[in-house]
């Protein structure tokens, strides 16, 4: 069976001075959860994949400070969604590596009992695992977030272009929830991104995979360049890590094609991590086996 | 742990102040995250790093080691201790250290550079390479401010050694390439108060920045993980060859070398292998640079295999004599009587040591007191 990836495209949703069309994004999440899910309700959809008693956590990417980074209206709507379907406020975390990008990127930090959490990994009591978490060519200490403090995961990522991994998108954005990222960097981050993606630790938590393509950095990345930031006003949903991240790739190279630039595989960065993944059974990474709904709200 | 503080530890260690190196009962005291308060900055440094490139839009190459990253604004090195700050480039561990202890030279292991000495030791987190069977992982493989960092200068770690009456300062325990320009500036300021500098180094570095090196510092030792790019790539994620070359580097200097193999069970213990490896050594550096079998044990990323037989490391240590070099030890087996120095004329026993512990030195100016063959080394 093909897997379903749901591309909806929000003209307008960033508006003239950079805010965001709230009620814009809204539907933008509404509509993507109602095709994922095929469910009238967006909330009947949410309720298919997460229970009521989770803990979620979702995955934030600040790294490219407030220019390039979820910002904070499009985890709190999401987050917002999943209160409606039924999961408790305190049980969602928003989070990232460390307070400062949280700060930078636009966030309150939250640590109360109540409310919908925000935090980075470095927030005191919180940290990495003290047991390493090993796997093929894995070998890393985990954030406790993602090991400890949450029952399922969404990948919020932004969809950029990647200096070393060619495309860094859903599944590269767990390279957050561990303490030694940089050391998973060399030949295209391949098969890293796929191995780690496929410990325990993430592949019996993500549910979910949302990238953030209101702005998309499809040259230079994964630094912000107001010159190669396409303002895409999409967001792309997909149950499949795999094909959600292969779709994320080829807008990249779309916009590329159409600035003119070589494409990442001529300039030897093609993300092959995701061939590696499907190869892993993670997801599909052939076009022809991935469903692509494209609307406009 | 304060600052400064002192114990004795097993291995004749003074720990001065770690963050997880000498401390094994914890799995992993490197992550102090009570450092941190909430919202709170984590202790790293901010000067501008030597041998990088710049390029266009805001972009960099790091050319201090082979891995040569080329990174965009707010993006690390594989090390994870250099940063690129709005094009510049930035070491983040200038005078941040995460462990310092004064440890026996011999633990180093340097046998031929002044015997029975103190060194003050030091590192900062990071590595450019990422052994699966480090020793050190909890400092080695983190970034800065994944461990807690003690503010110490050049010269203020020059001012320790002093203070602990250690003649010599040691760059070891993670991989001191990594902090480079906090490693070269404390060498220049040692030097000018007598203290001695030695470096112990896995060697993965550019040539350019290994001769700079070599200019400032005392003795060098360099861990050869293998004499075979396939281990390097799968065991250690580096490379052979820059290590090879680092070593011709050094061997042409005036810096004291000498080498340490880690013998490791199936995986890098061949004959044919440490045959070719020590061919190579007569061949570029002689048959005077010593040469150090250690044993396995198993860690980190590598537990799924034996500690190395002493059978294994008596074969290889054969091998290497055989072959000519001079001096050959067998490391982490104390009291293994390849320990010791032997004059390879006489064949006397001319330094006994026993673990970190040395017995008689039948040295005299340098030369074997039985027969006054010179031994090579660095001995006052
Ligand atoms: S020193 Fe660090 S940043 Fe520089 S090339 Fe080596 S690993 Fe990369």
């Amino acid at each position: 069976m093909a897997s379903k990836v749901v591309l909806i495209r929000g003209k307008g949703v960033l508006k003239e001075g950079g805010d965001i069309d709230q009620k814009k994004l809204l539907n933008m999440y509404n509509r993507g959860i109602q095709i994922l899910m095929d469910k009238q309700n967006p909330k009947d959809g949410l309720r298919l994949i997460f229970q009521r008693s989770d803990k979620v956590g979702i995955k934030i990417n600040t790294i490219g400070g407030r220019k390039l980074s979820s910002r904070p209206e499009v985890s709190f709507s999401l987050a917002g969604l999943l209160q409606e379907s039924g999961i408790q406020q305190k049980n969602i975390i928003i989070w990232d590596r460390t307070n400062r990008e949280l700060r930078e990127a636009g966030y309150g930090l939250n640590l109360n009992r109540s409310g919908i959490k925000v935090y980075g990994t470095d927030t005191k009591g919180v940290g990495y695992d003290s047991q390493l978490t090993s796997h093929l060519n894995i070998g890393s200490l985990f954030s406790s977030i993602q090991s400890s403090k949450i029952t399922a995961s969404i990948s919020l990522a932004i969809l950029k272009d990647h200096g070393m991994a060619g495309v860094t998108a859903g599944m590269k954005n767990y390279f957050g929830a561990i303490h030694n990222p940089n050391k998973y960097h060399d030949f295209n981050c391949n098969p890293f991104v796929a191995e780690l993606f496929e410990t325990k630790l993430i592949k019996r938590k993500h549910k979910l995979t949302i990238l953030d393509s209101l702005i998309v950095q499809y040259h230079r990345g994964p630094s912000y360049h107001a010159r190669w930031a396409e303002k895409y006003e999409a967001l792309i949903f997909s149950l499949d890590p795999v094909a959600v991240d292969h779709v994320g790739w080829q807008v990249i190279e779309k916009l590329r094609a159409k600035k003119g630039l070589a494409s990442l595989k001529e300039e030897k960065r093609a993300p092959v991590y995701l061939k590696t993944a499907e190869k892993m059974g993670l997801g599909k990474a052939n076009p022809e086996e991935i469903q692509i709904i494209e609307e406009e709200v | 742990m304060k600052r400064r503080q002192f114990f004795k530890t097993a291995g004749g260690t003074t720990l001065l102040a770690s963050t997880g190196m000498m401390n094994r009962t914890s799995a992993f005291p490197a992550l102090l995250m009570d450092f941190y308060a909430l919202g709170g900055e984590a202790n790293l440094s901010k000067v501008e790093a030597r041998y990088y490139k710049k390029h266009p839009d805001r972009e960099i190459e790091c050319t201090l080691c082979p891995r040569l990253c080329k990174l965009g604004d707010k993006e690390r090195g594989y090390c994870g201790v250099r940063e690129n700050i709005g094009g510049k480039y930035y070491t983040l561990v200038y005078g941040k250290a995460c462990s310092i202890a004064a440890d026996p030279i011999e633990k180093k292991p340097l046998f031929h550079y002044l015997p029975k000495s103190s060194a003050l030791s030091i590192a900062t987190a990071g590595c450019n390479v990422n052994c699966k069977f480090c020793q050190n992982w909890e400092i080695s493989q983190v970034r800065p401010e994944q461990v807690q960092n003690y503010d110490l200068l050049p010269r203020a770690v020059v001012e320790t050694a002093q203070k602990y009456r250690c003649p010599i300062i040691a760059y070891t325990y993670t991989e001191p390439v990594i902090f480079f320009e906090y490693m070269y500036d404390t060498s220049v300021e040692a030097r000018k108060k007598g203290v001695r500098n030695v470096v112990i180094t896995g060697g993965h570095i550019s040539p350019e920045p290994m001769e700079d090196l070599t200019k400032v510092v005392d003795a060098i030792k360099v861990d050869l993980k293998a004499f075979s790019q396939d281990f390097y790539t799968k065991y250690v994620r580096g490379e052979l060859q820059p290590v090879l070359e680092a070593i011709k580097i050094v061997h042409k200097s005036s810096a004291w070398l000498e080498l340490v193999y880690l013998v490791i069970p199936t995986l890098n213990d061949s004959s044919d292998e440490i045959r070719k490896m020590c061919q190579w050594i007569m061949k570029e550096i002689g048959p005077d640079v010593p040469l150090h079998f250690s044993r396995f044990v198993p860690m980190y990323l590598m537990k799924n295999l034996p500690p190395t037989p002493v059978s294994t490391l008596e074969k290889v240590h054969k091998i290497a004599l055989d072959e000519g070099i001079h001096h050959v030890y067998i490391g982490n087996v104390p009291g293994h009587s390849a320990e010791s120095t032997y004059c390879p004329n006489c064949k006397n026993n001319v330094i006994e040591r026993k673990g970190y512990s040395i017995g008689k030195i039948a040295l005299k100016g340098g030369r074997c007191k039985y027969c006054n063959n010179p031994i090579p080394g660095i001995w006052i």
